[in-house]
């Protein structure tokens, strides 16, 4: 088909959606639901994502040593640990700054308790590493490896905190994944009826158009720029409303929840729709060509 | 031009539309195929359109080979021949113009050539000054001349009319027969398929005789009658 053509086709193709309003309507309003609940989900799910992050950047392993152990041999197993995947960054703390930090933390205000232990260090032997993961979904496997590590007396990290984190992204991903699933059906099966009535309404021009000589991609260029259109205004509404009611909801959740009494836990809306916007348009065009392009594989045979 | 060798043609339900046909109709000529009703005029004009295939038989129009050419080239086909139907088949919520700009614009023609040869082909039938009115506005001729033009704005080499006075009274079908000479005499090849003897036998033209799916006269220069209703 011309470039030249494209005018015609989309006018023809915004003609069909004028004639088939309500039909026009009804697909309009189940692509917004579609890709509004889609938006709800990208929304929860990269919040979610975000908070895992912030939390992942406090989560740590940390090891200590066998009582006796050289120097040399703790360096080495820095190296040995700090050269794995998974692992985001490693920090040494000796026995004396580990002192030092308990005596900051729990004895303010007693200095005289403290000066009791003279130079006595009570946590001798406490050396230990600290190790941030890039990713808190690995931290079984760095602990097992850790644990079979010669020198390493004990691994401390929390176990719930990773594994649940990841239980429930996962679950919010399958969830969301099946909705939207169905509702894209939805979305392509309505689609397709639109598109239906608009062959039928226009069946005699069709046939006419075929047979004076009507390229196949030419005939059926109006029904697929009315189906993109469809998917395209069916994406839009429910962007604007997410874009606008974003801010409202945080406030509500940060009011209503304490435990996320903090704008730190959440995105803005900008990063939000960095993600959201290009994806719910490809989305609505998608829905829309391909509604169409199945009808029109079946309805139109030149 | 066209060319059947052998065509037969049987319908999904067993019923025979042509059997054995031999025809060829060479460049510039005016050709009438004449027969009763299920002698197979509306299935041979929809073989040449390659609306149908045949189950048996060669066709070639314009030196191309229907049986196996491309529904990708059908298009190209399809541009070289304008057709004309009983029933006119206009676009209702069009006027004049645009129905036969429609014809253009669907072979995708630049808009600039668009405009005059519209008004060139409405000046031909006779109706520039109604350019402006839907078909529902005019007359069945009008209507029809309507469809001729839209048949030939794309200067197809090939005008196949199937019955087109079948739904005119006798003024307006010597109108259009008018109309029908004039672009044979501009060297559209035009093939008329007609129930209408006493137009066929006035024109002198050359007219094919079918019966039963088979072509039982060929006659040079037309008159009398060729076959019982």
């Amino acid at each position: 088909m011309k470039i030249s053509s494209l005018g015609y086709s989309m006018k023809q193709g915004f003609k069909n959606i004028r004639r088939n309003r309500m039909f026009s309507v009804a697909s309009v309003a189940t692509i917004s639901a579609c890709i509004f609940l889609f938006g709800i989900f990208i929304s929860i799910l990269m919040n979610f994502e975000y908070m895992f992050q912030e939390l992942e950047k406090n989560l740590c392993v940390t090891v200590f040593f066998d009582e006796g152990i050289t120097e040399e041999r703790i360096a080495q197993l820095g190296e040995e640990i700090r050269v794995r995947e998974e692992v985001d960054s490693i920090h040494y703390t000796s026995a004396e700054e580990a002192w030092e930090q308990y005596k900051k933390d729990y004895f303010k205000g007693y200095e005289d308790a403290v000066e009791s232990f003279g130079d006595d260090n009570p946590l001798a032997g406490s050396a230990s590493y600290e190790i941030y993961l890039k990713d808190a979904s690995r931290q079984t496997e760095l602990v097992n490896f850790l644990s079979g590590l010669e020198g390493i007396r004990d691994v401390k990290y929390s176990a719930s905190t990773a594994s649940n984190l990841t239980d429930i992204a996962v679950m919010i991903g399958y969830i969301s994944a099946a909705i939207i699933i169905i509702l894209l059906a939805v979305s392509i099966f309505l689609i397709s009826n639109t598109i239906t009535i608009g062959v039928s309404v226009r069946r005699e021009e069709i046939s006419i158009m075929k047979l004076i000589g009507a390229t196949d991609s030419f005939v059926k260029a109006p029904f697929v720029v009315e189906g993109i259109t469809i998917g395209v205004i069916g994406s839009i509404i429910p962007l604007v409303i997410i874009y606008f009611a974003y801010e409202y909801v945080i406030q509500y959740v940060m009011n209503r929840f304490t435990l996320f009494g903090n704008t730190t836990w959440f995105l803005g809306v900008n990063d939000i729709f960095k993600v959201l916007l290009p994806v719910s348009i490809i989305l609505g065009i998608g829905i829309g060509f391909i509604g169409s392009h199945i009808t029109l594989r079946k309805h139109i045979k030149i | 031009m066209i060319i059947l060798e052998n065509v037969s043609k049987t319908y999904s339900t067993g019923v025979p539309a042509l059997d054995g046909i031999d025809l060829r109709v060479e460049k510039g000529e005016f050709v009438f195929i004449v027969g009763n009703s299920g002698s197979g005029k509306s299935t041979l004009i929809k073989l040449l359109l390659k609306e149908l295939e045949p189950t048996e038989g060669k066709i070639y129009v314009n030196k191309r080979f229907l049986n196996k050419i491309t529904r990708r080239k059908l298009p190209q086909l399809r541009r070289d021949i304008g057709v004309v139907f009983q029933d006119f088949r206009l676009l209702e919520d069009r006027n004049v113009y645009d129905n036969v700009a429609f014809a253009m614009k669907v072979v995708e023609a630049p808009n600039r050539l668009i405009r005059g040869q519209v008004l060139s082909m409405l000046s031909m039938v006779g109706l520039l000054d109604k350019y402006k009115n839907f078909p529902s506005q005019m007359s069945g001729g009008e209507q029809q001349r309507v469809a001729i033009a839209r048949a030939l704005v794309n200067n197809p080499s090939i005008l196949l009319c199937d019955e087109p006075t079948g739904n005119l009274d006798p003024e307006n079908s010597w109108e259009i027969m008018k109309v029908l000479e004039e672009a044979n005499r501009r060297g559209t090849t035009v093939v008329v398929v007609t129930h209408n003897m006493e137009i066929v036998d006035a024109m002198k033209k050359r007219t094919v005789t079918m019966n039963n799916g088979k072509i039982i006269s060929d006659v040079k220069q037309g008159g009398g009658v060729y076959y019982e209703d």
